[in-house]
């Protein structure tokens, strides 16, 4: 892997997620028959069998469930930020979400609130993060 | 309660465990062959006597299904590949077990090996994110920053500070207590004592986690014979009785509503071998627990009931896990201090103290033995109850 390769990109079934991370919302899968949240995306949902499955807006709120510092990575993009505030979050809809948090960020604690943010990744394409609400 | 049928029914009759560590130059199936064959040896068996082979593979490649080729083994009763990463070598001895009880075979191997050492490289290397996904979905977690293992199970640890007020040093008495037992144990790879204040001043890694939190990576192999008890007691060794099984998995990844982090399938584990073992805790007098990180043996002794959810931190803290301690735990240095040959490594030291063949390391009472295994992000796990005593 040389230095200049990218953090991620995205391909044919996730461009839609990096691209309305990019205009400021957050996607997640919902299923059409049973109306539960999924995220990362699956083919089926693991609820009630269902293969209708689409992208939907989330709210972006939800809870830490808790939250590490990692003082190693394995990408040089990533290793020029150590440490990274790395965080689970329970979001509103039921799903939870690997992400990490943004820059400036107070310190946070399993049950601290926060909201979405979105960090920019390569043209047209950003990725969730979020940060404490108050 | 009548008494379970599977009730030392099997037991234990072989170990071989090869050299482990930065071992070189050689495959996960030459490992795999020569556990085989020490095992089959230490039993006082003949290889041909061998009619079940279960395999279970590492994160390097091998062993797998020609094992039985490499070992000259023509015919087999009970064969198969299995994984369920650090708890399978729990796993493995109950579906042996099974099978002998039942007939099905008489004396059934049970091997795991592993290389991810790779010379000139380091340990952290081998589990981290080298060969991390960096393309759609698959490669989010790997943007994030999260990489191999170790921030998924920091950050349950931190769940646990948050929720319960569970300290660093808490931890580091676990990785401690460790040490102090690997000095007694001549395969173990780290055997100098080490201190809280060591603890403290290690690196961090992910924070909550210093690498003496954090286990080794070893390249070797393990092997365990299992047989009927009766048949047992004509073997060369000791037997070691199985007298409680138990294995409990959950794998719905995602979902907010599951309390993932402080309890795990362990609780469920641990309840179906006292069960069958007609055993609790209190009467457990040492415990080999899979310590692929400090707070694993923390959270998988609470989900045992060895204390009640929460207390883990204040339990571990006042030196019961060590020598001389009330619970001797990991007496053979453990994963954080000897060797990781996943659930091998508690299985195997559970074996050595059945039999009293600790050395300076053996416990005075080791009547009941629990080991544990646990495998993936807290997502598979197994219990065995064992001990020398036939009832």
């Amino acid at each position: 892997m040389s230095d200049a390769s990218p953090l991620l990109e995205p391909d044919e079934r996730s461009a839609p997620f990096f691209e309305a991370a990019a205009r400021g919302k957050l996607l997640l899968q919902r299923c059409e028959a049973c109306g539960a949240w999924h995220f990362p995306p699956r083919r089926r949902c693991s609820r009630c069998g269902g293969v209708a499955l689409a992208f939907a807006e989330a709210s972006g709120r939800g809870v830490v469930h808790s939250h590490a510092l990692a003082h190693r990575a394995s990408h040089p993009a990533l290793r020029e930020r150590l440490p990274l505030a790395l965080v689970a979050v329970d979001l509103e809809e039921g799903v939870r979400m690997l992400a990490r948090l943004a820059a400036g960020s107070p310190p946070v604690r399993a049950g601290t609130r926060v909201q979405v943010e979105f960090e920019p990744l390569g043209e047209g394409a950003a990725l969730p993060i979020f940060r404490p609400t108050r | 309660m009548p008494r379970h049928p599977l009730r030392a029914a099997t037991a234990i009759c072989g170990l071989g465990l090869t050299e482990v560590g930065r071992v070189y130059d050689r495959t996960p199936t030459d490992f795999a062959v020569e556990a085989v064959r020490l095992a089959v040896a230490d039993a006082g068996l003949e290889l041909g006597e061998l009619d079940g082979l279960l395999v279970s593979a590492g994160i390097s490649s091998g062993p797998d299904l020609s094992l039985a080729h490499a070992l000259g083994l023509p015919e087999l009763r009970l064969y198969t590949q299995m994984n369920a990463f650090g708890s399978t070598a729990g796993q493995l001895v109950q579906y042996a077990a099974f099978a002998v009880a039942n007939g099905l075979a008489r004396h059934v191997a049970c091997v795991f090996a592993d290389a991810p050492l790779v010379r000139g490289e380091s340990s952290g290397r081998a589990y981290a994110g080298a060969r991390r996904a960096s393309r759609g979905f698959s490669g989010l977690a790997g943007a994030y920053g999260y990489g191999g293992p170790i921030p998924w199970y920091a950050m349950a640890a931190q769940r646990h500070m948050d929720l319960y007020g569970t300290t660093q040093d808490q931890l580091g008495a676990i990785a401690v207590s460790t040490r102090a037992w690997a000095a007694g144990n001549p395969r173990a790879a780290l055997r100098d004592p080490i201190t809280l204040e060591d603890h403290r001043a290690s690196p961090w890694v992910v924070e909550p986690f210093h690498v003496l939190d954090c286990c080794l990576v070893s390249n070797g192999g393990a092997c365990v014979v299992v047989t009927s008890a009766e048949r047992a007691r004509d073997l060369r060794r000791p037997p070691v009785y199985v007298h409680g099984m138990g294995q409990a998995h959950r794998f719905e990844l995602g979902r907010a509503d599951l309390e993932t982090a402080t309890r795990t399938p362990g609780a469920l584990s641990s309840r179906t071998a006292f069960a069958m073992a007609d055993c609790t805790p209190a009467e457990v007098s040492v415990c080999q627990i899979y310590d692929c990180y400090t707070y694993t043996v923390l959270v998988t002794l609470e989900d045992y009931g060895f204390c009640e959810k929460g207390e883990g931190g204040p339990f571990v803290a006042d030196g019961r896990l060590g020598p001389g301690g009330a619970l001797p735990t990991n007496t053979g240095g453990g994963e954080l201090s000897s060797f990781y040959l996943w659930g091998m490594t508690p299985l195997s030291e559970a074996i050595i103290q059945g039999r009293g063949d600790g050395g300076a390391r053996q416990v005075p009472d080791n009547r009941r033995i629990v080991v544990s295994g646990n495998g993936g992000l807290l997502n598979h796990h197994a219990t065995l109850v064992l001990s020398p005593e036939a009832s």
